[in-house]
């Protein structure tokens, strides 16, 4: 049940939660009409016009965290999901005269609308939104910046501009464009767009007692407090895995096999790209698919890791768990690659610790399977640092330029760049998340408030080099780090 | 061509993966790698119908691992024209 103080984070956490709860008690399909009524009991409506609508509301999330679309029969197979019902259609015009308006003489935003769709009335200056183009040239213009500019949150926040509205003004996602980046999911205020989820399938499986093994995104170090490594792989085991893999170990590979990669690409004069961040891939794929073969062969850590639990135990069934959107689109790009089964978000393993009644501990036990250098995969800049200590552990020197891109929008510059073939560097190492996968749209809680938790956590771990790391575990267990 | 194999966990159980690699065989025997792409999707809620749901075009399949051959013969293979 929800009270009226109940933040968007609250109701998505809810609907998690009871789904989670009855796919452990095997009760989901006698139980899934009853969530609404569970979550919204009424009489007097909280957050909508109605307990109707906000019933309807919670029944397409319960959907969509099922891993279905949220309207049956309306399908498309994007992870991005609208939640129609839950979409104010947000009534805005781009650009708006405010209060701030001095109804002045010099008429600068007049004179800078090249379409003529401003008229001074009697008060102030006024736009018609049936002219007005969206160039915000009025808005520059205006000496008292009374001239707001109102994009809706959605469309803001798409790097790759796939989010457009229908006719009632509510969002539609173009599937073609999007890169799954979660971007419009984290920045909806009110929680009208979701990702799918592989939740109920991986809570199943874990019911009929296979082998089900976590892989745990070092971006997940700090989101849940002060918690060790080797707590989490205790909560992790009571829900049902049989055990959990860091993914930092994943990362040591990667940076191994990249610097391989990039050392020949360098010598050959090849510009190439990092390929561990999915809706970077997938941006290249999409908005720059000339480029694709500049893209690293070497594949993500994600997959890494599931391509060594499986040598390591074979026919394991393997789950990602990370900050991260995109993967799930990973999944079901690549089930030729032998990658993951299944991607979850920590958002989605939080409501599974809550479903089946399990407290995070804190002991003195730790457990390290990545290097610092695997670790800090998670953070902008982590990659380029982590190719380049295993350039310093093999001895080779490299001078080699990287262009570190911090978020999607950096992302998209640096590949126009290398597109016309005027990128200065010589790599790009492409994040799509601001920050790096820390401040990923899955995550529970901001960077900020993950970060003095995750830099104790980090500063407990050993300087174990990334060769050392990876060499005793490719001995023992062959397998290519390469797209097939 | 696209062939999007459902992978929640009841296809799973009925042999998704095992589905995926016998096709991935088969394409790479006829060499049709640059004409088929083979995809994964969420539950496409038919769990309580036999075999592993499998669309192409739009268009609904069940299919049990052991008929993949036969699969490929009747519907992709005829509509790839071949």
């Amino acid at each position: 049940m929800l009270d009226k103080d109940a933040t968007i984070v609250d109701v998505k956490h809810e609907v998690l939660y009871q789904v989670a709860k009855h796919a452990y008690l095997k009760d989901l399909d006698e139980k899934r009409d009853q969530i609404p009524y569970d979550i919204i009991p009424g009489p007097q409506a909280n957050f909508r016009c109605c307990i109707y609508k906000e019933r309807e509301i919670i029944r397409q999330r319960v959907r969509v965290a099922e891993g279905r679309s949220p309207i049956q029969d309306k399908e498309n197979s994007n992870i991005v999901q609208v939640v129609e019902s839950a979409c104010e259609g947000c009534p805005i015009n781009r650009f708006v005269v405010t209060d701030n308006c001095q109804h002045c003489m010099s008429r600068k935003c007049q004179q800078a609308c090249n379409f003529h769709a401003i008229t001074i009335e009697k008060n102030k200056a006024v736009i018609d939104t049936q002219i007005c183009k969206e160039c915000g040239k009025c808005a520059q213009a205006c000496p008292y910046n009374a001239i707001a500019d109102l994009m809706r949150p959605c469309k803001r926040s798409c790097p790759v501009n796939a989010i457009t509205m229908d006719e009632n003004k509510i969002v539609v996602v173009d599937e073609e464009k999007c890169i799954h980046c979660g971007q419009c999911i984290k920045n909806c205020p009110f929680g009208a767009i979701m990702d799918r989820s592989f939740m109920v399938s991986v809570i199943d499986l874990i019911n009929q007692g296979l082998p089900v093994y976590a892989m745990f995104a070092p971006a997940g170090e700090g989101q849940f407090g002060n918690v060790s490594m080797a707590d989490l792989a205790e909560a992790i085991k009571e829900l049902g895995f049989a055990d959990m893999y860091e993914v930092s170990l994943g990362g040591d590979m990667v940076a191994d096999s990249e610097a391989r990669e990039w050392l020949e690409a360098y010598q050959e004069g090849k510009k190439m790209t990092t390929s561990c961040c999915p809706a970077f891939v997938t941006m290249v794929k999409k908005h720059f698919p000339q480029l694709e073969d500049h893209v690293s062969t070497t594949v993500s850590p994600m997959s890494a890791m599931a391509r060594f639990i499986r040598a390591k135990h074979p026919g394991a069934i393997t789950v990602f768990i990370g900050p991260c959107i995109a993967k799930k689109s990973e999944v079901l790009e690549s089930i030729t690659q032998d990658n993951a089964d299944y991607a979850l978000t920590f958002e989605e393993l939080d409501a599974m610790f809550r479903a089946k009644g399990v407290e995070l501990k804190v002991s003195d036990r730790q457990l390290q399977q990545g290097s610092i250098y695997g670790k800090k995969f998670c953070s902008s800049g982590g990659v380029t640092a982590a190719v380049l200590e295993a350039f310093k552990e093999m001895d080779v020197k490299v001078d080699a330029k990287v262009a570190q891109c911090n978020g999607a929008a950096e992302c998209k510059k640096a590949l126009l760049m290398m597109k016309v073939g005027k990128l200065p560097e010589d790599f790009i190492e492409g994040m799509a998340c601001e920050g790096g996968c820390v401040n990923g749209p899955g995550s529970i809680k901001p960077e900020m408030q993950s970060r003095k938790d995750r830099a104790a956590l980090f500063s407990k771990a050993d300087d174990r080099g990334i060769i050392d790391t990876i060499t005793p575990y490719y001995e023992k267990f062959p397998f290519s780090l390469h797209r097939k | 061509m696209e062939i999007t194999i459902c992978i929640g966990s009841s296809c799973h159980l009925k042999g998704a993966r095992d589905i995926v690699s016998k096709l991935e065989t088969i394409i790479a025997e006829k060499n049709l790698a640059d004409k088929i792409h083979l995809k994964g999707a969420f539950c496409m809620g038919k769990c309580s119908i036999e075999g592993v749901s499998i669309k192409l075009d739009e268009e609904l399949f069940y299919l049990k691992p052991e008929n993949t051959e036969q699969f490929f013969q009747d519907e992709i293979l005829r509509r790839l024209g071949a």
